[in-house]
């Protein structure tokens, strides 16, 4: 096994699984750190300034979980490319090597799936 | 004017990363032969463009990155009270296609650059042609989005 196959089955992994927890994050909200810019506060975890505050109030707090989430299926891909590099070849070669376009395709359509209510308002 | 110079970069990087997908999008999936303007923009190397790609796709996504946090403080409260809805929305699909095709990278660049010959040939297409209509979606919502407010406002 060489390290130019093995970043070769990291990279496949950690796009795919990228794609896939990128969606889960989104769903559940679940940012790794939420980003108040106007305090240049950053917060572990997802928080929300309208549990704390008056809804009414929530623009004075502005927050953010675009980094938050894109962090949190950063780490979890990246679990999955290690994952990927460490298998032997034999198992991952099973593998279709179309759900590498295939997958972010149908995340890319999830997410817009999830956008819709914007469009709504 | 920090926000304004790091939006101005992001938007040249932008149009310099557009220009070398759309080169190696149309010479993957519809390679020129003939002499003319169009033939000779589809008969460029694909290969060559992999590293630009990656390189560029990185600069504009760390740069949008950070005029991001201007976006969300100055503008984007400015479009919600204007009732920007679908704009906003737009901009969210962004923000979400720039993630899934930042994590694509390595994959890409495994597929241009170090290519095996079972590899099917569609799988750098189909890789290519994602970051391709990733790259044009935020070019042109961004695009919009700027323009909705207008320059210096």
């Amino acid at each position: 096994m060489t390290s130019s196959h093995a970043f070769r089955r990291f990279a496949f992994a950690y796009g795919t699984a990228f794609a896939v927890l990128y969606v889960v994050a989104l769903k559940l909200d679940l940012a790794l750190f939420t980003v108040y810019p106007k305090q240049s506060v950053v917060l572990l975890g997802t928080h929300h300034s309208r549990d704390v505050v008056d809804p009414a109030m929530s623009f004075l707090a502005p927050a953010m979980y675009w980094y938050g989430w894109t962090a949190s299926a950063a780490l979890g891909a990246l679990v999955f490319g290690l994952l990927g590099a460490v298998l032997p070849e034999l198992w991952t070669r099973r593998i279709w090597a179309g759900w590498l376009w295939l997958i972010p395709i149908a995340a890319m359509s999830a997410c817009v799936y999830l956008t819709m209510p914007w469009f709504r308002l | 004017m920090v926000a304004t110079i790091l939006l101005i970069v992001h938007g040249l990087v932008a149009v310099a990363l557009l220009g070398a997908l759309t080169h190696q999008t149309l010479a993957t999936w519809a390679p020129g032969r003939s002499g003319s303007f169009f033939g000779r923009f589809r008969r460029v190397p694909p290969a060559s463009f992999a590293n630009a790609v990656v390189i560029l796709y990185v600069i504009a996504a760390l740069l949008g990155g950070i005029v991001y946090l201007y976006f969300r403080v100055d503008i984007r409260p400015s479009l919600e009270r204007a009732g920007h809805w679908p704009a906003l929305g737009f901009f969210d699909i962004k923000e979400h296609f720039i993630s899934i095709g930042a994590a694509l990278l390595p994959a890409y660049w495994v597929c241009w650059r170090r290519p095996r010959t079972e590899e099917p040939y569609r799988m750098r297409a189909a890789l290519t042609g994602i970051l391709a209509f990733i790259v044009w979606w935020g070019f042109l919502t961004g695009h919009v989005v700027n323009n909705i407010m207008g320059f210096g406002s």
